[in-house]
């Protein structure tokens, strides 16, 4: 009995052993060397990351730990936490992202890696030059400045690590909105006046609706904030001096100027001014054209509080603005006809007439003198330290958004360097738009649309009256409503649904939902919008002082997997200039180099 | 005419009849929503292993209904259930084959006459251990197994052997008055192969174990009657053992899984429908769902049994103390406790989440403490009735301190609510892990947890619902299973209903 209990087990145990593979023998099988000789003992990192990125969290996380890594996670419920933890220095990496709103590869550099920008954690005096040295160069003669560049950030030193490029993608509800009046641009936010219904008859009696994720409003004055809860609105209640097209050109179309012009030597810039956009302001609920034209003393003052870090407090976007030496008012014609375009034929004054129905006959200094159908206009004239040509690019991002001279300085009255935001009301101030005993809307707009109110779920805009009224650039439809909805899931249920029109950021992985769907259409296009790790570079800890130990962590990831998780939906990105410049530059994941770091990293 | 009039009165108070019509009921239930899902709507073609399952399970139910028929005929005619409808409990154990435990074990009850707790129990040890194997044979089909697979498995099939045989053992001895001493070590090897998890067999061993040795027949008799009722109770026994099969797969698993298949990321094999290698599909990072649920059932029980059982034993004392001492005692514990009542219990959890982090034992401590007062409320007010009893005073008249007056007469004798409260609320403990882990404030989200996993299917209900159905009837299981296990208790356990 024993015996033949014992051969039965016997037998079964071959069977059983037979018919199944076991871990170990598949790892024989693969040939993967990864265990016995690695690094005896793992390093830990703690990566951070807020709980909308949580499924970028998993795939590095995933990534490091099959590279011998420990991980600690540490997800903030929100942006501001997430913020909060960045600043106290408590992450070893942290997942961020970057969207060069402005289309111009310096932007995407500069307020990051320069040791003085204003989102930098990094000190090298390589990357510094780099930077400006590619800042006054033209696009041919960059390339190659940026391919060093990336190669100092990422390859040299590993100060981030590049996870992906994003697409943009944008779902219309086209039973409602004509899909082919919807603009979707590369960088620049998205413009309302174009949008128009199917039925035309709508347009002054139904609102367009749409959706933003974040409902706490930084400021609306322009240059106080630079930030997903804003550009969009700001960019609608401000016009600029110039525009960017779709595939992010400068233009003049839709902005404040009839035509610009670059000056020889690439170092100043001339704009001429239209006359038919006046200020809008709110009064019972409804907008009021107030009869005071937009004008070159207000493009002035806009550029100069723009460019002057001391002009209001918490200034956000100063940098961006800092290539600006001067900024004047052209009063005498016979600068215009002296002054050479750069890099061709005829003076500035002829690329400022063309296309104009009434030429220049004369230069006035005050506002309420011009009147271009008699020939009197206005000319703004920029000057920058260095030759700059990428100025325009900036000119055309939301904080260079002209707002109204007189009504500013009669708000901010009170003294920047006491500014006490508890007591003191500065322009812009979200609590003054608000319902509630805070609400006093004082804003003036020059753009299409204006802000009448807001609460925690919704604000409602109206068109200004007085914005190129009867010009193409009219805005077609009366109202617009913006939707607070943080949940891109719950913002793509209320598309669908038909509680929102138009949903601007819908997820990598429901891009079908939205093609499948009949009434529904999807737009994409390529965007600046590049997610990657940003290392504690300015920190006690390890990753700070080891250059190992971030190259060990940089070629751990595997854009590869980002982007079969994204269903292919992302491209691949070595740096925030990857969407901008072709550098030719790719990221390849590579564990035998993890492991040669690591055990460098060790040895130190 | 008498005759008939009585036999009638048998049949309801028969112990088959009503649950051979509860089982065919329910089969049939499951067939339907087999044949419901045999059909694919949008493809517009038959799926043939679900037709084939909905064929088996409804030739099931008709068996099933058949032999309700013949138990019916049997007692109005004769007064109780003939040999040849019993046979038949036989055939329907050829059902066991298609998973369907409720005929299994109905057919065994069919089988054997004379029903002792000791029957019952080793009925569903047996009928535990044989889904653990089952569950875990689905591995066989994935790329690899994990190094100890073969052996566990072996030990599994062994100790499945080894119960089989206690099973038929207990159903032929124990018709017997006294029972044989070799049965004592029986009873001990029975309840060393509760180490898997399957406390069950822990279960028969006490209780063969008490009958060989033990010579109080009160305590035999107590024993009996409670377990008795609950075994009774068909769906209490369901309950347990969905709840006991969910502890022996926890346990189990660490040995026959492969952890690595539901936390590591395989991007291969994103979202790939239930199949066999995946029999719940893989997620959006191609981690296999099936392992993630089972490794589930580990934090979900843990966090469950945990912020039950700690609460209570806090809860317990203070109540128990608030109880039995005077007012300003009572009023001081009752009125601080009375504070953290009026706090709602799930805002406490994720005030603690949110202030210390997410992680198990946070997720413990969170859920425990804002359940102490109701245990302590509980408590307190058995111990105000219980220490009026006379052995109170006559053990104060002996000279015991209050300590021991507390812990040895009273808290014993108020322990039956208690036990009972933490049944029914261990099914909220479960959700309430679940519902933090679905805001994003439980474990770590690559960790599987139950709630976690529900997480990534909520965002994919449409494109891929089976992510999201399959977590969800594992908790709607476990929590219904723990309050049908409740209510049984609460039968058995409360004197009123005596």
């Amino acid at each position: 009995m024993g015996k033949k209990l014992l051969a039965l087990t016997l037998a079964l145990v071959v069977v059983l052993a037979g018919c199944v593979k076991t871990k170990t023998d598949v790892s024989k099988e693969a040939e993967t060397d990864s265990k016995g000789n690695g690094p005896s003992e793992k390093v830990q990192i703690e990566l951070l990351g807020t709980s909308s990125g949580e499924e970028d969290m998993n795939i590095v996380r995933d990534q490091l730990i099959k590279n011998g890594f420990d991980v600690k996670l540490n997800i903030q419920p929100d942006y501001g936490s997430f913020k909060a933890q960045r600043e106290a220095g408590n992450f070893d990496i942290a997942l961020s992202s970057w969207t060069t709103v402005t289309g111009n590869p310096d932007y995407a550099v500069r307020s990051l890696f320069k040791s003085d920008g204003d989102n930098s954690n990094i000190q090298d005096e390589e990357v510094d030059k780099l930077i400006e040295k590619a800042s006054t160069e033209t696009p041919d003669e960059y390339k190659k400045t940026y391919k060093e560049l990336e190669q100092r950030i990422v390859g040299e030193k590993a100060y981030i690590a590049p996870l992906y490029i994003s697409y943009k993608a944008q779902g219309i509800n086209k039973d409602v909105l004509n899909p082919d009046t919807v603009r979707l641009a590369k960088s620049r936010a998205i413009a309302w006046e174009t949008i128009d219904f199917n039925d035309a008859a709508k347009r002054t009696t139904d609102p367009l609706v749409t959706q933003q994720a974040i409902g706490s409003l930084t400021s609306l004055d322009p240059i106080k904030g630079n930030d997903g809860s804003i550009n969009t609105l700001n960019t609608n209640i401000y016009v600029r001096l110039v525009n960017l097209t779709d595939d992010d050109q400068v233009v003049s179309d839709g902005s404040l100027s009839y035509n610009y012009a670059i000056a020889d030597g690439n170092s100043e810039y001339y704009f001429l001014l239209r006359d038919d956009i006046h200020f809008a302001k709110v009064e019972d609920g409804k907008a009021v054209d107030t009869g005071e034209r937009v004008g070159a003393e207000d493009a002035l003052f806009s550029l100069n509080r723009a460019k002057d870090k001391d002009s209001v407090p918490d200034h956000r976007t100063y940098s961006l603005h800092e290539s600006m030496e001067k900024v004047e008012i052209v009063n005498d014609l016979s600068a215009l006809d002296n002054a050479k375009q750069s890099g061709g034929e005829g003076s500035i004054r002829e690329a400022l007439e063309q296309g104009l129905e009434t030429k220049i006959e004369e230069l006035v200094e005050d506002k309420t003198k011009a009147d271009n159908s008699s020939g009197k206009y206005q000319v703004i004239k920029v000057t920058t330290k260095e030759p700059f040509p990428q100025v325009l690019n900036y000119l055309a991002h939301q904080s260079a958004g002209i707002v109204s001279k007189k009504q500013v300085e009669s708000i901010n009255t009170y003294d920047v360097a006491s500014f006490n935001p508890d007591k003191d009301i500065a322009y812009g101030d979200q609590r003054t738009v608000t319902e509630g005993t805070t609400y006093n809307n004082h804003l003036y707009a020059s753009g299409p649309y204006i802000l009448v109110t807001k609460n925690d779920y919704q604000a409602e805009f109206v068109k200004n009256p007085a914005y190129h009224a009867g010009s193409e650039f009219e805005p077609k439809i009366e109202q617009v409503t913006v939707r607070f909805i943080e949940d891109p899931d719950s913002a793509l249920s209320a598309l669908r649904n038909g509680e929102i029109h138009l949903f601007n950021g819908i997820p990598e992985t429901k891009y079908d939902l939205v093609e499948n769907d009949d009434k529904l259409v999807l737009q994409k296009n390529d965007s600046n919008a590049v997610a990657y790790l940003l290392f504690n570079n300015n920190s006690d800890r390890a990753v700070a002082k080891s250059e190992n130990l971030r190259k060990a962590v940089l070629y751990s990831i595997n854009q590869e997997e980002f982007l079969n998780f994204y269903q292919g939906n992302k491209k691949k990105a070595y740096s925030t200039v990857s969407p901008l410049v072709d550098t030719g530059n790719e990221l390849t994941a590579d564990a035998a180099k993890v492991k040669e770091f690591l055990t460098n990293y060790q040895a130190e | 005419m008498k005759e008939k009039r009585i036999n009638r009165q048998l049949l309801t108070m028969s112990k088959e009849y009503p649950q051979a019509n509860f089982t065919w009921i329910l089969t049939l239930l499951i067939s339907l929503v087999f044949l419901l899902n045999s059909f694919s709507f949008r493809a517009g073609e038959i799926k043939p292993y679900v037709l084939a399952l909905f064929g088996a399970y409804f030739i099931t139910a008709l068996l099933q209904l058949f032999i309700a028929w013949r138990i019916k005929r049997d007692i109005l005619l004769y007064g109780d259930i003939q040999r040849g409808t019993r046979r038949l409990g036989y055939i329907q154990l050829f059902s066991l084959v298609t998973g369907n435990v409720f005929t299994a074990a109905f057919s065994l009850h069919l089988i054997n006459e004379r029903k002792t707790p000791e029957y019952t129990f080793a009925v569903y040890m047996a009928l535990t251990q044989l889904f653990v194997i089952a569950i875990s044979a689905f591995n066989v089909f994935k790329p690899y197994v994990t190094d100890s697979f073969p052996m566990a498995m072996l030990v599994l099939l062994l100790v499945l052997v080894f119960q089989v045989a206690v099973l038929i053992i207990v159903a032929t001895t124990m018709r017997e008055g006294q029972l044989p001493k070799w049965l004592g070590l029986i009873a001990i090897f029975t309840a060393l192969t509760a180490l898997t998890g399957n406390l069950f067999a822990l279960l028969l061993g006490i209780s063969l174990w008490m009958k060989v040795r033990s010579t109080e027949s009160s305590r035999i008799a107590k024993w009996d009657a409670t377990w008795g009722k609950i075994t009774r109770n068909t769906m209490a026994v369901f309950g347990m053992f969905f709840i006991i099969l969910m502890l022996a797969i926890s346990v189990v698993s660490r040995y026959t899984f492969d952890y690595d298949l539901a936390v590591e990321n395989d991007y291969a094999n994103i979202l790939q429908a239930p199949s066999l290698v995946y029999p719940f599909g893989t997620d959006n990072f191609g981690r296999d769902v099936f392992s993630r649920i089972i490794f589930g059932a580990r934090i979900s029980l843990l966090v469950g049994f945990a912020s039950t059982v700690i609460p209570a034993v806090i809860g317990g004392c203070l109540g128990g103390i608030a109880g039995y001492y005077s007012n300003r005692t009572d009023n001081w514990i009752m009125r601080l406790l009375d504070v953290l009542y009026a706090i709602p219990g799930i805002l406490l959890a994720i005030a603690i989440i949110a202030a210390f982090g997410a992680n198990t034992v946070n997720l413990i401590i969170a859920l425990s403490l804002g359940s102490i007062p109701t245990y302590a409320r509980t408590m307190r007010a058995n111990v105000l009735m219980v220490s009026n009893y006379d052995f109170v005073d006559s053990a104060r008249a002996l000279g015991a301190s209050d300590f021991s007056i507390i812990f040895k007469q009273i808290i014993p004798n108020s322990l039956a609510p208690m036990i009972v409260k933490a049944t029914l609320t261990i099914g909220g403990a479960v959700i309430a892990t679940s519902s933090l882990s679905y805001l994003g404030l439980g474990v770590e989200p690559h960790i599987p947890e139950w709630g976690n996993i529900l997480r990534v299917g909520s965002t994919y209900l449409e494109s891929n619902s089976y992510l999201a159905i399959f977590p969800g009837l594992a908790i709607i299981l476990l929590v219904l299973s723990f309050n049908f296990l409740g209510d049984g208790l609460r039968d058995a356990l409360d004197p009123r209903l005596d």
